[in-house]
């Protein structure tokens, strides 16, 4: 090395002043006064010297270096005459060196070379260990049940001390609004104009719209801050900024501003963006169970939490109400204090609850406890098992109150099918007798007086032998008026089931059989065709005889008889029409009942029961009946039978 | 012994037209005439006096304590008699009654008509075809 005192390149040895401005290493040497003897071009490159600093006082050339570990490090080296080794950040240089140092009696040699870029990459390093730390110190305080304003509070001093960045704004979105409104700011000096908060700033828009953060390493020159002088003047020149939720669900915005422009790594963004997440998350996970618990303190029902060894871990006012206390005061306490696990009832809750427990599956159980009744749904419920207690007192009381409705109306119910299948079995007994018992005398009048007219009838005369006619005659009238009030009754009790009756079949072969009957009358029949109704077929058969009969009879003394039956266009009723006898409307309403007739038996024999009949059969159905008459000109009896057999009887 | 009938009926009226209209119709069978279900259940499947099983038997259904139907149901029932053909002959045409006089098996139904010259004529068809038209089973004739 140099002598030191008058040291410059000149009195080095051309060799050494050769290697020296060879070596790829920055290299200076200083004499004992601190002046610069030598420095090489590495050396002056780095430390951008441009004017020759030969001779000048280090600390005069490099004021920056004050203070610094340059300077306390070479003063040791000298002082000490120990060599000395350190990595520091260059202000001069604006980059860091590692700095190697040799102290000689007259000076120091100094070699250094620039290491910013590794010295970056460990910092980076430690930068995200450091962000990684915050991210999970973070979660564990989302975790650890911190109020959202202590959330963000927390956030914030995480921001600035990850990032170095002195302002830090965390907004909240009004949903109402539809704008950001600042919930967080740190960083801003007393008296900064209000205005940069405006949330219609580029930075913010854009954050909020395409949900891509914002960053910017120098706001002076992104073209995409065009609106933000505000900001400008207060002295920012970076930023990050990251929306909190997702543009159609936007829950706020993180805002990192820093003072100098600067590179912000992909690891910073990531982390705004990481933080924001998280925020998001603990919003929508406080807010819903926010509002859980908000129900659940506001629910008419109790609700009660157990931990694993079924103690109490929560109790809303209803659950403590129950038992006369305070929530808070139940908190802690066991099961076994509430219901008597080797109780009836108590038994039932708690196998109910360790079974819910283990089976983690859900279970209702319903417990009466003094004069209430409990409705108990189980859930397995974060570490152990909820309740969800509900008064069914009334339900429990109302459903009794139904049984014992059902019960008494089954009795009575029972009670008339009982009187009714006695009537019903007296009438049948009581028609049984009327076709055995009333017929058997009215044959014994027919029989005896034939064989009276038979075996003495020479002994008669004339007359005698009239009146034993008559008797005959009354007898057998007698016979079928029997026969017709059995068929009233016997259509009274049939059951009605519902098939397609086809009546225009029924028509043509009733029609038939009344021209074989009495082949010598000539009837014009006018059947229409598809005539088709539900019922029963054998009374709709009835009714149609009755009818066809009737017209039959009631025609036989007309000119050109004609019987049309058929339906109308208008209602769909059906109908049998006639020209005969007809009847005169001003006794209508006596055709449908039982025995009420309208024409002399001598002029037109009959019972007097088949319409009453055919109404009856009508009725079953759930149809009606009329009639359209004029002496002399004829009747059109109508019925209708429902489409579908509804609301019959 | 000549074929005979046996007629199962509790009104003397009744008899005495039925007789009257076999006799119309000149049928000359005996008639033995049992007055209740009782006194059918011990003829046929007791003491007959020596008789053998009737050709046909005639069975109204309102009979004094043991009915018709019961009769008919023992008639079936016993290997003695259960093919002796046997014809329901009565006042009613109740569904139920014609329903269970097929199921326990009747060789027919007839109802007695008011109309004396009915009722002949239907005891005539009755006897045309039971007495004479139809082919006995062999366990029935005991001549």
């Amino acid at each position: 090395m140099a002598d030191g005192t008058t040291t410059d390149a000149a009195v080095l040895q051309p060799n050494l002043a050769l290697v020296l401005e060879r070596i790829t290493d920055g290299f200076f040497a200083l004499d004992a006064d601190w002046r610069i003897a030598y420095m090489n071009a590495e050396a002056r490159r780095l430390l951008h010297v441009e004017s020759d600093p030969i001779g000048r006082v280090w600390l005069e050339a490099f004021p920056k270096a004050r203070g610094r570990l340059f300077e306390r490090e070479y003063s040791r080296a000298m002082r000490e005459q120990t060599p000395v080794q350190f990595v520091e950040y260059s202000a001069t240089a604006e980059c860091w060196f590692e700095v190697k140092a040799y102290p000689s009696a007259d000076g120091l040699s100094v070699y250094f070379r620039d290491v910013s870029s590794r010295i970056e990459a460990q910092r980076e390093v430690e930068r995200n260990a450091r962000r990684q730390r915050a991210i999970i110190d973070f979660g564990r305080s989302v975790l650890g049940g911190l109020s959202f304003e202590e959330l963000l509070a927390d956030a914030i001093d995480l921001l600035r001390d990850v990032l170095e960045a002195p302002i830090v704004e965390i907004y909240s979105y009004d949903r109402l609004r539809g704008r950001l409104v600042a919930s967080g700011v740190v960083g801003w000096n007393p008296g900064a104009s209000l205005d940069a908060f405006a949330p219609e700033l580029d930075h913010l828009e854009h954050a909020l719209r395409t949900g891509e953060p914002f960053v910017s390493g120098d706001l002076r020159v992104d073209p995409r801050a065009r609106r933000m002088p505000e900001l400008m003047s207060n002295g920012v020149r970076a930023c990050i900024c990251a929306l909190v939720g997702t543009p159609a669900d936007p829950k706020g915005m993180i805002v990192v501003y820093a003072t100098t422009s600067r590179t912000f790594a992909v690891g910073d963004v990531r982390f705004v963006e990481s933080l924001a997440q998280t925020i998001a998350e603990a919003s929508s996970s406080i807010e819903s169970s926010r509002r859980m618990r908000q129900v659940v303190e506001t629910v008419r029902d109790g609700f009660v939490s157990f931990d694993r060894d079924l103690r109490i871990t929560y109790a809303n006012e209803r659950f403590a109400r129950f038992w006369g206390r305070t929530p808070e005061t139940m908190i802690g306490e066991s099961i076994a204090i509430h219901t008597d696990p080797l109780g009836d009832t108590g038994g039932r809750v708690y196998r109910a609850l360790l079974e819910t427990l283990q089976s983690q599956q859900s279970a209702t159980i319903e417990t009466q406890y003094r004069d209430r009744w409990h409705e108990l749904r189980m859930y397995p419920f974060s570490d152990g098992v909820a309740a969800y207690v509900r008064d069914i007192t009334r339900r429990k009381t109302e459903e009794q109150r139904i049984r014992d409705l059902n019960a008494e109306l089954e009795a009575r119910v029972a009670e008339r099918t009982k009187q009714l299948q006695l009537a019903n079995k007296e009438l049948e007994s009581f028609s049984y007798s009327v076709s055995h018992d009333l017929r058997a005398p009215l044959r014994a009048i027919d029989g005896f007086s034939q064989a009276l007219v038979e075996d003495y009838g020479e002994q008669l005369d004339e007359r005698a032998q009239n009146y034993l006619d008559r008797v005959r005659k009354a007898a057998q009238r007698m016979a079928s008026l029997i026969d017709a009030l059995l068929q009233l009754a016997k259509v009274a009790r049939a059951a009605v089931t519902y098939t397609r009756v086809d009546l225009t079949a029924i028509a043509r072969s009733f029609a038939e059989e009344l021209h074989d009957r009495d082949p010598e009358r000539r009837v014009e029949f006018a059947i229409e065709p598809a005539l088709v109704a539900l019922g029963e077929p054998n009374l709709l058969r009835a009714v149609l005889e009755n009818l066809m009969g009737n017209a039959w009879k009631f025609t036989r003394k007309t000119e050109n008889p004609r019987i049309s039956v058929g339906r109308t266009d208008a209602g769909g009723e059906f109908f049998v029409r006639d020209n005969g006898a007809g009847f005169d409307m001003a006794y209508g309403n006596k055709l449908f009942g039982a025995f009420q007739r309208l024409h002399a038996n001598e002029e037109f024999e009959g019972t007097g029961i088949g319409l009453a009949t055919v109404a009856r059969i009508v009725h079953r159905h759930g149809g009606t009946i009329r009639a359209e008459g004029e002496t002399g000109k004829g009747a059109t009896f109508y019925f209708s039978l429902p489409h579908r057999p509804d609301g019959v009887e | 012994m000549k074929p005979y009938i046996l007629l199962v009926e509790d009104n003397e009226d009744d008899i005495e037209l039925t007789q009257r209209a076999f006799d119309k119709n000149h049928i000359i069978n005996e008639v033995v005439v049992l007055r209740d279900g009782a006194e059918a259940c011990d003829f046929l499947f007791g003491d007959r006096g020596g008789r053998s099983l009737p050709q046909v038997i005639l069975l109204d259904l309102k009979l004094p304590k043991i009915s018709g139907l019961e009769v008919l149901e023992k008639i079936r029932a016993s290997e003695d008699t259960h093919l002796i053909p046997t014809v329901i002959l009565t006042s009613s045409k109740q569904e139920e009654d014609l329903l269970e006089g097929y199921r326990l098996g009747v060789n027919s139904y007839v109802r007695k008509p008011v109309d004396f010259n009915e009722f002949v004529e239907a005891v005539r068809q009755v006897g045309l075809y039971w007495l004479v038209l139809n082919e006995a089973p062999p366990q029935g004739i005991h001549i």
